[in-house]
């Protein structure tokens, strides 16, 4: 060989080695690796007794005005700790107009409900109750119907030394939710080196998440969220939009602004989008390929992506290797005490 | 097997083992920072995407994230490289007798080149660009290159409003429209290389400062931008010149940038002046149009320019007018593959020997074809195959054109 071979060759190799090295020592921002421990606020330790009091009540329709509604109603395990309606039903048949999040690695999320308005599951948590149009109660008379119930004030006793509380309601669902972790997937486990853990579509779909889809500036991170706030002008052509993160700030730069959902466990969480409006995972792909919905306040982050049909259904692969392995969680036996509704204490599927 | 052949030989094992087996690396600078791949601005590097072209117009921050940028401190090492090489065929005929530098056919594996840059972000809103390219001689089995710092900018982004930006540094200014620095092929923009003898050719970088902007009506469609420049000028005969102003506006229709998505149109005009001769100051212009134009996997680029030179600067008894241009067709069926085809053509001043004194017959412009396609191996490893006939025209009329024919067969590594 002659010696400008040598010197190419020498220069890629060099490049090579540079490139290992530097990959090695730096973090990347947008880096999609596995959930780390489930982060707990310093004033809500998780307990085996809170958490279990917490299940209770998570799975209690008695939180409701009516007795019919409860957290799992709209959150149920069976479907993914999501509801697979595009809005939520609450009590006496009343609709919302968003689509329920999955309870799955909630925890992770920095904010909660499509337009950030809780910044804690512990707030979350105790949100619904006092939603006229999900379970319609007051947090007075929650408290004053639970304190009614012996075994949930002796727990309450127990486990934060007082009676029952609001603030101990919002802090038992929140721990609860925080056992609601979703286990590896199988990207986790190609991530880890198992190299037949994901399909060639599945990995040709992770090569386009992070580049041609340009899914990871948004769904970056382990919990596959930028935890910011986003406008894709879904039903920003109504008379009437939704205006998403504005209602809560106020501020005319968050219009129709929704959060980044987490896309772990996504195939299972189905219909998408903040008003649920997209029943697969391919008509959301569809949507960003085709730049979002027009609209004043787009995204400047969202444009087409010029997606061949195999590239899309390749990023839906990779999609559905974020599943994991889901925590076995039944709803649990329920205090005694009145009005103890057995619709809402079976998981609540509705 | 001698040593240094092991040796070789060993760092390409290392090399295979350490690039192919893992196709979710991101080599280049930005890549590396953001743990994405080279996909994600590029729809094949070196060409930019729409989120590409935005993130340079951002001052290489993520568009809506620039309270969450990481500096050069905090991240990974920002430096990258370029290198290609390959097997290249280079044969030219009717090579007129007059010339005194007659090229030399080419037919061996040869080093195309070397870039290493460097960039990021120093502080919010404030980030930089470098392109640094070691000298090479020319040589056998090496495509020589001028050493020196190509590009060195920095850039204060959202100044203000997010449509007040400003560049300065030596840069590829905006009258670029579509970029020379990241086109597809290796052969050159003709219309972008034309330049009276030791005068400024387009396709050079600039040192000077760069205002750019643009102002997108959200749910109509519709963006203007606009880019103004006050630079140096280059070229030999512009050591002492005055700088050269320019200005380009351009409309973006639909959504995207032009570059993948929505269809982008421009104008540009330049002015600038140049000393051919100590005292003497002499005024050129360029102007033109250009186009990007995009319909699902398909990219329409075309460029027209028309210029006029003073007859100091060619030396000659009047004034020069040239105009030309090229239109090239993208074609990218899947990620990893994108074809291409161009026609590049420059129409030279019609000067007549007579009409030029001295007669430079060294001084060619190309007009011709180029085909080619890149695919690519893994993100950053591109496998370029291309196809260039181009006839050579020589300023003055009494010499005849020249054929040059250019195949190459190379990798193009970005790391």
């Amino acid at each position: 060989m002659r010696r400008p071979v040598y010197l190419a060759l020498f220069v890629l190799c060099f490049a090579a080695s540079a490139v290992l090295i530097v990959a090695m020592a730096g973090g990347r921002f947008l880096e999609n690796g596995p959930l780390p421990p489930v982060p707990v606020p310093p004033d809500n330790p998780q307990t085996d007794a809170k958490i279990r009091l917490g299940a209770q009540l998570y799975f209690d329709g008695r939180l409701s005005a009516d007795g019919t509604i409860s957290c799992a109603t709209c959150h149920d395990p069976k479907a993914a700790w999501a509801n697979h309606n595009p809005t939520d039903t609450g009590i006496r048949g009343q609709v919302g107009g968003r689509n329920s999040g999955t309870i799955l690695d909630s925890a992770y999320m920095r904010y909660q409900f499509w337009d950030g308005r809780a910044g804690s599951l512990e707030e979350q948590a105790l949100g619904p109750i006092h939603n006229p149009i999900e379970m319609g109660e007051t947090l007075e008379n929650v408290v004053r119907k639970l304190n009614a119930i012996p075994g949930y004030k002796a727990q309450f006793q127990t486990v934060f030394g007082t009676d029952v509380t609001a603030d101990g309601i919002g802090k038992a669902i929140a721990s609860f939710e925080r056992t609601v972790v979703s286990g590896p997937s199988p990207y986790d486990r190609w991530l880890a080196g198992e190299r037949d853990a994901m399909t060639p579509a599945a990995v040709r779909g992770m090569k386009l998440f992070e580049g041609k889809g340009h899914c990871s500036p948004c769904h970056g991170g382990p919990a596959f969220s930028d935890q910011s706030f986003h406008n894709l002008g879904v039903g920003m052509d109504k008379p009437n939009p939704d205006l998403g993160r504005e209602a809560h700030t106020k501020n005319p730069k968050d219009r129709g602004r929704f959060k980044t959902p987490g896309l772990r466990n996504v195939a299972l969480t189905f219909p998408y989008l903040h008003d649920g409006s997209a029943k697969t995972l391919a008509e959301v792909v569809d949507l960003y390929n085709r730049g979002g919905e027009k609209n004043a306040d787009l995204d400047p982050l969202v444009f087409p992506l010029q997606l061949t049909k195999a590239e899309a259904r390749d990023l839906v692969v990779f999609m559905e290797a974020l599943s994991g392995t889901l925590p076995d969680i039944k709803p649990p036996a329920l205090p005694e005490g009145p009005s103890t509704s057995s619709a809402a204490n079976q998981g609540g599927a509705r | 097997m001698n040593r240094q052949r092991l040796v070789v030989v060993l760092l390409a094992l290392v090399t295979l083992v350490v690039v192919l087996p893992t196709p979710s690396f991101a080599v280049p600078v930005f890549a590396r920072k953001y743990g994405v791949q080279c996909t994600m601005c590029h729809s094949a590097f070196p060409r930019l995407n729409d989120f590409g072209a935005r993130f340079r117009q951002n001052g290489y921050q993520l568009p809506g994230r620039e309270n969450e940028e990481r500096t050069v401190l905090q991240g990974p090492a920002p430096f990258a490289g370029r290198i290609s090489a390959g097997w290249n065929v280079r044969n030219y005929t009717d090579v007129p007798t007059t010339i005194t530098v007659p090229p030399t056919d080419v037919n061996q594996l040869q080093l195309n080149g070397l870039d290493l840059f460097s960039a990021g972000v120093l502080a919010k809103n404030i980030g930089y660009f470098a392109v640094y390219v070691p000298e090479i001689k020319e040589r056998s089995g090496v495509v020589g290159q001028e050493g020196g710092l190509e590009m060195a900018n920095v850039v204060f982004s959202n100044i203000g409003t997010s449509w007040f930006n400003v560049r300065a540094g030596r840069m590829e200014p905006a009258y670029v429209a579509i970029s020379e620095k990241r086109r597809l092929s290796f052969t050159p923009y003709a219309i972008y290389a034309y330049a009276f003898p030791g005068g400024l050719a387009l396709s050079d970088t600039q040192t000077g400062v760069e205002f750019y902007g643009q102002a997108r009506w959200a749910g109509s469609g519709f963006a203007l931008g606009y880019a103004a420049g006050y630079m140096n000028g280059t070229g030999t005969n512009q050591a002492d010149s005055p700088a050269d102003f320019y200005g380009r506006a351009y409309v973006v229709i639909g959504a995207g940038e032009g570059q993948t998505a929505g269809q982008r149109i421009g104008l540009v005009a330049y002015q600038g002046k140049a000393s051919p001769t100590q005292g003497d100051r002499a005024c050129f212009t360029r102007y033109g149009l250009d186009a990007s134009l995009n319909v699902k996997q398909w990219n329409l680029a075309i460029q027209y320019l028309r210029g006029t030179d003073s007859m100091e600067l060619w030396n000659a008894t009047r004034d020069g007018t040239f105009s030309g241009g090229f239109v090239e067709l993208n074609w990218q069926p899947m990620t990893r593959l994108v074809a291409f085809a161009r026609y590049d053509l420059v129409n030279i001043p019609d000067f007549t020997d007579s009409e030029l004194n001295p007669l430079d017959p060294n001084v060619t412009y190309p007009s011709g074809f180029t085909i080619g396609a890149r695919y690519y191996l893994v993100d950053q490893l591109a496998l370029h195959g291309e196809y260039t006939n181009r006839t050579l025209d020589f300023a003055g009329s009494s010499v005849p054109d020249e054929k040059e024919t250019f195949y190459t067969l190379s990798i193009d590594f970005a790391f």
